[in-house]
């Protein structure tokens, strides 16, 4: 790399110095709000030098290109958000301490990272920077047992997918000689579809699939998504989740391309499996944030028919479906901690109860997030879906699709339960108080707008997916 | 003679490694680790990496190992010495390797044996390992090189952020 | 030509004001911001007409929704000669009745309520007229329709209203999901829902024919069977015209725009705009002048002995817009719009002065009941006067041109048109009848109520009277753009519609339109005298009219069974199989078998299942380990290793 390449790593490097910075600067700045704010001008910051960052350097082990400048997108958006809704949720934890925005932006440089890996190495480290840091972040509360126990099982099961995922990494190096993804699938074309290939592809398969929470391989996340901080889970389901589908795409539809017809079947077999558990077990849950939970690891089996599809189609239908679900999921988290106060958990279904009643605006919001994550026009999850479902028909999975439609009925069973809790029952005993602050009002704006939005007029965000991986 | 090291070697970490693992001792399991560790060097060694078996041994030996020993003392273990095995789940455990292992066996056969990369064992032995490894590392792998730094500072602050007493 | 948003935007803001912030800011002022929206409305659609006049027609898509392949879901606007007319008639009809409900809604408890609705229904029903593809008519069809739902059980606390909204509901959903599979179809068919591209590409499916029931029937045929089916439903059309009579429960200003001139005339207006597809199968013409010309005397029959003035002036406009399928069936859909556009000032007149009628009885509605109303109210009875003249066709008001077009169109195509002129000339013999046997029953005469009611009898407020007068205005000129060559004028009308919907078929001589003329004027006159005749002279001539052919006068006076048929083949069975068989098995068995057995195995999975849940980590391990290998031993097995 010359120093005149610089440019395509710039945000990266300007994201790590400023995370320092922002690390540093608890030492000064005394209100952590402020802190957040730091966190949210250095996103800003960061994005400044994205447009000028196209490029690949290092022989093609960091790639800037349209594909990895969408989920870059989402992923400062997810930051922003997070740190929105993060502020009076900490103190009502009592949790406030500076290195939470520091540990975010880690968290959120290591997806980057991901995003824009094109080499096995360098995903790997940045699934890795990403992981450590979101392993803190789940046991942030410290003095909660619920919240450490999660942070110790995300990390020692985190641990054994990360040691599946360099068997894999090493294995494919073993016989194709290279961890540069374009060059493992040129070599790969040439080679036959042997059974230890097929075996490390496997081992890259579960290893993603535990981060992007693929059934059966999706055991931690409920623990780890209920005993985490609210605002950790909401970043959790998104952001990280985002950043797997990144890896997912760009290992196997550049990658492992040549096998596409071996991992194929493999990954709509984990995607009805992961539907179908996420949405029956989702049934289950009284509790609202282990509901949403679930729900997360359903919409995740829907995401990956993006990827089975493949295709420009396909692919763009995946990262409008990880942008659309990243508002509506924040914004249903948003709504959680909003009921969430000192000496009340608001997790409840019950705490739901009768909540159009006494919030009605907060009752309304939520009704649009649940309508959404359902995906009922005009909002964005059902543009979410149908670009999906249009993309599995076009690669000729109709029935895949149906499948996916099923399933998604079954969804509106526990979304609309909360929706008729809110609506059609009495409030019980005293009326929920709810923490607002600005910030988390301004989250819940932008969520809500964009959920809208995005429903009513989704052709620029479309066309934007359409392009950036066209 | 090569192939009679490497046999030894390999016998030897594969024995100790058992050891650590089901050793009930905690304080017996680091020692066990400590003689793997150091055949691992040997191994290293032998091919020519003569820079990773000295940090090997400098690092993972004398370093990592000191701060187990440190932490197994400072924390009292005596219940777990008193307890049959360490977990109630080995043959889980045992399955488990033994479908890695039957794994790895299923898909040696597919191993390549060729390079290509940039460095091969001749030019390696040319200019010897450490200035090899020297530029690869801060040449064509910075990039892995920095963020493994970074996840470095960021596993730093997590310990301490977890760590460190409540303030208020 | 971009401020044509402005119409329904316009509409749909002041919807929006009125529904969030109408309850708490404007209460007794919440007719401000609708009435200025529809104002604007009207303003802005006076320009576009004249833009339209001067030749400058538009057809783009604002923005897509979706686009997917061919499928393209869009928010487009269509602009031509057609629009713009119907623009015109529902903007200013919804103009004068927002006014008018100032005077006649004025203290009621839903005041905001009820405007937010009205704004919601014109911005719908203006949607639906500036569509330029099915599927927003479709959308713009079904808002419509909710509204009309929400505004007929307005009064929802009255259990008749309510059940009346839920009859035209469910009436609806008949006619609608036939107009549901027509979209479906030319979307199968031509790929596309846009006006422009079906209407060029729709004659090459002339050839194209499919098997029902063994009976070969061509494509086009069937498109537009179905998309007439939503016309009959909508417009209230023999067999689906029982929702309408009911929707008479509705505030009368909710009539007067609903159900007379704006959204009952969308069944029309749909056959005028898919004329291109109507125009290549000459059954479905057939059809539709058929059903249209059938509907116009069947409905005009029941009028001629109902005693609610409003179902009276609602089988009016069943019978007129009978009238206007039937110019539509033989071709002369600029006829049929034309005089949906007449039929639109001096129904909505006469549903007005019903109100009108109504607020001075006090909500009285039997017109046995009135008489002498003349003296108390003359605006309301002048006005009703003239919309009655202009119903029954007396020459040179508007509903004399506009009826005497169609009638002479329908002479003039021959074949099933001279037998549909002839129904339509009875008919218009019975509606001459029936409308001055209002008239005469209401205003003329000696007051025949109660005296406290007579006490109460005045003219209403000015919000209410000035409506009036406009819209008799309306009912007195608005005819007079499509005066034919025959009597000097220019037939403006049907050339500025003609590019849209071509000129008509069939020749007919100067004789022969003297005649149907003559013909329509006379019959009209007739109705008029013997209307006198019965009810201000020879009292006890209906009476016993109706004793001597008393089984003629119940099946009228019971609206030929229609309601009990219908109940008795649809409703008692639905309800029967609903009661027995849904209720008793499915639900019993079936559905509650599910909705318990479901949750109960979920229950026996979960519970299995969070044995796996378990919390330890030592089992997560393992059992990712698990599904390591499965994958691993799937792939060894299918790859036969």
């Amino acid at each position: 790399m010359n120093f005149t390449d610089i440019h395509t790593l710039m945000p990266e490097i300007v994201m790590a110095v400023l995370a320092l910075a922002v690390l540093l600067s608890e030492l000064v700045i005394r209100r952590k709000e402020t802190v957040g704010l730091l966190a949210i001008v250095s996103v800003a910051v960061t994005a400044y030098f994205i447009p000028t960052s196209f490029g690949t350097v290092f022989n093609g082990m960091f790639i800037s290109d349209g594909y990895s400048v969408f989920f870059k997108f989402i992923f400062f958006t997810c930051l922003i958000l997070t740190v929105l809704i993060s502020s009076r949720y900490l103190e009502i934890e009592r949790s406030s301490h500076g290195e939470y925005y520091a540990l975010l932006m880690f968290a959120t440089l290591g997806m980057m990272l991901m995003a824009s890996a094109g080499d096995l190495i360098v995903l790997y480290l940045g699934l890795e920077l990403m992981a450590l840091s979101l392993y803190v972040l789940t046991g942030f509360i410290r003095h909660e047992y619920r919240s450490n126990e999660a942070s110790l099982k995300y990390f020692l099961l985190g641990a054994f997918s990360s040691a599946i995922l360099l068997y894999g990494i090493m294995m494919i190096y073993a016989q194709t000689g290279t961890t540069d993804i374009n060059t493992i699938s040129s070599v790969l074309t040439e080679k036959k579809a042997t059974v230890s290939l097929l075996l490390s592809v496997i081992f890259l398969l579960v290893a993603f699939s535990f981060k992007i929470a693929l059934a059966p391989f999706h055991m931690w996340t409920p623990d780890v998504y209920e005993g985490a901080p609210t605002s950790i889970t909401a970043f959790m389901s998104v952001g990280p989740k985002a950043a797997g589908f990144a890896v997912l795409g760009r290992v196997f539809l550049v990658g492992l391309y040549p096998l596409q017809i071996n991992w194929i079947p493999l990954l709509i077999g984990l995607s009805i499996l992961t539907m179908a558990v996420g949405n029956i077990l989702a049934i289950q849950q009284r509790s609202v944030k282990r509901m949403l939970a679930y729900s997360s690891i359903a919409h995740a089996g829907y995401a990956v028919i993006g990827i089975i599809a493949g295709g420009n189609e396909g692919v763009s239908a995946m990262m409008n479906y990880l942008l659309i679900y990243m508002f509506m999921n924040i914004g249903a988290f948003s709504i959680l901690i909003l009921m969430r106060s000192e000496d009340f958990l608001g997790e409840s279904l019950d705490d739901f109860k009768g909540l159009a009643k006494t919030h009605p605006l907060t009752a309304g919001l939520m009704l649009l997030f649940m309508f959404s994550l359902t995906g009922i026009p005009p909002t964005a999850g059902f543009i979410g879906k149908f670009y999906l479902f249009k993309a599995a028909v076009g690669a000729g999975y109709t029935w895949l699709a149906i499948v996916t439609v099923i399933f998604s009925a079954i969804s509106a069973y526990f979304y609309l339960r909360v929706v008729i809790y809110m609506y059609m029952h009495e409030p019980e005993g005293e009326a929920v108080s709810l923490s607002g602050s600005p910030s988390l009002g301004l989250a819940l704006l932008i969520s809500a707008l964009l959920v809208l939005f995005i429903g009513i007029y989704p052709s620029p965000f479309i066309s934007f997916a359409r392009i950036v991986t066209g | 003679m090569l192939e009679f090291f490497f046999g030894y070697l390999s016998l030897v970490i594969i024995i100790f490694s058992l050891l650590v693992v089901l050793s009930k001792n905690a304080i017996h399991s680091v020692l066990y680790m400590l003689v793997m560790f150091f055949h691992v060097a040997g191994i290293y060694l032998l091919l020519q990496a003569e820079f990773l078996a000295a940090v090997q041994i400098i690092v993972y030996a004398g370093a990592i190992l000191v701060l187990f020993l440190f932490a197994i003392m400072l924390l009292n273990l005596r219940e777990e010495l008193s307890a049959e095995q360490l977990t109630d789940g080995w043959p889980a455990s045992l399955a488990v390797v033994a479908g890695l292992l039957l794994t790895l066996m299923l898909s040696l056969g597919g191993f390549t044996t060729t390079f290509n990369g940039s460095w091969s064992p001749e030019k390696i032995k040319e200019i010897t390992f450490t200035k090899a490894l020297g530029q690869a590392l801060y040449t064509g792998y910075i990039l892995p090189f920095e963020v493994a730094s970074i996840i470095l500072l960021v596993a730093i602050v997590g310990a301490i952020v977890l760590a460190k007493r409540r303030l208020n | 030509m971009n401020y044509y948003l402005l119409i329904p935007f316009l509409p749909l803001a002041a919807f929006l004001i009125n529904i969030l912030l109408g309850r708490k800011l404007f209460r007794h002022q919440a007719h401000w911001p609708s009435t200025l929206a529809v104002l604007g409305s009207l303003v802005v659609s006076v320009l576009v007409l004249i833009d339209v006049l001067n030749g400058q027609t538009l057809n783009r898509d604002l923005y897509s929704w979706i686009i997917s392949g061919k499928f393209r879901v869009s928010v487009g606007f269509l602009i031509d000669q057609l629009t713009a007319v119907m623009l015109i008639v529902v903007t200013s009809v919804s103009f004068l009745v927002h006014v008018y409900s100032i005077g006649y809604m004025h203290d009621d408890p839903g005041y905001y309520r009820f405007y937010s609705y009205l704004s919601l229904f014109t911005f719908s029903m203006l949607m639906l007229v500036m569509s330029n593809n099915f599927l927003q008519l479709y959308f713009g069809w079904e808002a419509v329709g909710l509204c009309s739902y929400l505004l007929i059980g307005f009064w929802y606390q009255k259990k008749s209203a309510s059940d009346a909204g839920k009859k035209a509901f469910i009436v609806n959903r008949f006619g609608d999901f036939g107009f549901g599979l027509g979209v479906i179809l030319i979307f199968l068919t031509l790929g596309t829902l846009h006006y422009s591209p079906v209407f060029e590409t729709i004659g090459t499916l002339s050839e194209k024919t499919v098997s029902i029931f063994g009976l070969e029937m061509n494509i086009i045929t069937i498109i537009a069977l179905l998309l007439f089916c939503g016309a009959v439903g909508k417009s209230a059309q023999l067999p689906l015209h029982v929702w309408l009579p009911d929707a008479m429960e509705g505030p009368t200003p909710v009539s007067a725009l609903i159900h007379a001139a704006t959204m009952v005339t969308a069944g029309v207006f749909l056959v005028a705009r898919a004329n291109p597809i109507f125009s290549l199968s000459p059954t479905a013409m057939s059809v539709v002048a058929v059903v249209g010309g059938l509907t116009a005397l069947f409905a005009a029959t029941i009028a001629l002995v109902q005693n609610d003035i409003k179902r009276v002036i609602a089988y009016s406009t069943v019978s007129q817009l009978g009238y206007m399928f039937l110019a539509c069936g033989v071709g002369a859909y600029g006829a049929g719009i034309f005089h949906l556009y007449t039929h639109a000032y001096f129904k909505a007149l006469l549903f007005l002065c019903a109100g009108s009628v109504m607020h001075a009885m006090g909500g009285e509605l039997d017109c046995q009941k009135m008489g002498g109303l003349r003296k108390y109210m003359p605006v309301t009875y002048w006005t009703m006067l003239i919309a009655s003249l202009s119903i029954s066709g007396i020459p040179g008001l508007a509903g004399f041109f506009s009826k005497d077009e169609i009638l002479f169109r329908a002479y003039a195509a021959g074949g099933v048109g001279k037998f549909v002129w002839l129904l339509g000339t009875i008919a218009a013999l019975l509606t001459a009848f029936y409308s001055f046997r209002l008239i005469f029953l209401t205003f003329h005469g000696e007051f025949r109520g109660t005296e406290e009611q007579k006490h109460h009898l005045h003219e209403s407020p000015k919000a209410m009277t000035i409506p009036l007068l406009l819209l008799a205005i309306g009912a007195v000129g608005a005819g007079w753009v499509g005066i034919p060559p025959l009597l000097g004028g220019g037939e403006h009308f049907a050339e500025y519609i003609a590019p849209v919907v071509g000129h008509p078929a069939g020749e007919a001589t100067h004789a022969e339109e003297w005649m149907t003329m003559g013909l329509s004027v006379l019959v009209g006159l007739a109705g008029i005298l013997t209307a006198w005749i019965f009810y201000l002279r020879k009292r006890e001539i209906p009476v016993r009219l109706a004793e001597k052919f008393q089984p003629i006068y119940r099946v009228l006076w019971n609206k030929y069974y229609f309601d009990e048929l219908y109940d008795f083949i649809i409703v008692r069975p639905s309800l029967f199989v609903a009661r027995n068989i849904i209720m008793g098995f499915t639900d019993g068995a079936i559905i509650e078998g599910i909705v318990n057995g479901v949750p109960a195995f979920i229950g026996w999975l979960g519970s299995h299942v969070r044995k796996v849940q378990s919390g330890l980590l030592q089992h997560y391990a393992t059992f990712m380990a698990l599904g390591l290998f499965l994958l691993i031993a799937i792939v060894m097995i299918v790859t036969g290793v």
